[in-house]
């Protein structure tokens, strides 16, 4: 159990609730109706984790677009020999 | 018996389909292009020697990625270069329980002001390199679990699946991982000076 007095009064608990969801939230993954709505609901009021939630969801997208390698050629000749010997 | 034409030719099939992601997460777990492509390589052979366990076809995504990942693990690990890792606390970092709150504590207050009062600009501002260089900053467990969900678009119970962990361990992760990624970025744009003092003014006013 974490000892929340230790953290600095700039976020009250209604913020730390909704934002232990965010990223489940975010990812499609919150499936609990009654989580979904707290979440959105405290987005819906809250400019702070308003914003936070528009970052994370442009870092989602800039994440996304780092995930396209140009993959070498020499590894997909190499993949395309391994399967031709199978 | 299924026939053999019919199995190779789905196997190829699929490693065609994701070759590049395979390429993809092989890179951020060995930051090294050279071993990555020997990753890939090995994990297609150790895979196709194991095709006959693959009892759900629809599958194959995820099984692929827990095959790269396991090689990665016997074989490549050891040798993977470790650029600066940000802190990690292995005996706090994967619990289940663990929420937002106790992943701020360890937070200089500076970064906490910032996190309360987020420029949402800032993102634009960063370039796909930086972001790549925050990620591969993370440590092992949450570089692997931030590229298969936000990068590769797996869902955590897919994801729960290659790392053979449980679906609350993988959100604990996500959780972490992305905070700590939060704090490279916000760290990197500090250096660059693309940080403004507004955050630590509205900060203040908090006190």
């Amino acid at each position: 159990m974490s000892d929340k007095s230790n953290i600095p009064e700039i976020t009250d608990s209604d913020c730390l609730a909704a934002m232990d969801h965010l990223y489940a939230y975010l990812n499609g993954e919150l499936k609990d109706k009654e989580k979904h709505a707290l979440v959105e609901h405290h987005l819906g009021h809250c400019k702070s984790c308003f914003s936070r939630a528009e970052m994370e969801r442009q870092i989602n997208s800039r994440l996304k677009a780092s995930g396209v390698k140009e993959m070498p050629e020499t590894l997909q000749k190499r993949l395309r020999g391994i399967l031709d010997k199978f | 018996m299924p026939d053999i034409t019919l199995i190779k030719d789905f196997f190829s099939r699929g490693i065609e389909e994701n070759m590049h992601s395979l390429y993809a997460i092989a890179l951020r777990l060995t930051r090294n292009a050279a071993d990555a492509e020997d990753l890939v390589a090995d994990c297609v052979i150790k895979a196709w020697s194991a095709i006959q366990s693959l009892e759900d076809k629809s599958r194959f995504r995820p099984w692929m990625f827990r095959i790269l990942h396991n090689c990665f693990i016997s074989n490549y690990r050891k040798k993977s270069v470790r650029p600066t890792e940000l802190t990690y606390c292995e005996e706090c970092g994967d619990d289940a329980d663990d929420d937002i709150a106790s992943l701020l504590i360890e937070q200089p207050n500076e970064f906490l002001c910032w996190w309360a009062n987020p420029e949402r600009e800032l993102t634009n501002q960063l370039l796909g390199e930086d972001i790549s260089v925050a990620i591969d900053a993370l440590p092992e467990v949450f570089r692997i679990t931030v590229s298969l969900i936000s990068v590769e678009g797996l869902s955590y119970d897919e994801a729960a699946e290659v790392l053979e962990v449980s679906p609350g361990t993988i959100r604990s992760r996500m959780n972490r991982g992305r905070t700590l990624l939060q704090k490279a970025l916000w760290q990197h744009a500090k250096d660059a000076g693309l940080i403004k003092d507004v955050a630590m003014m509205e900060c203040k006013s908090y006190e």
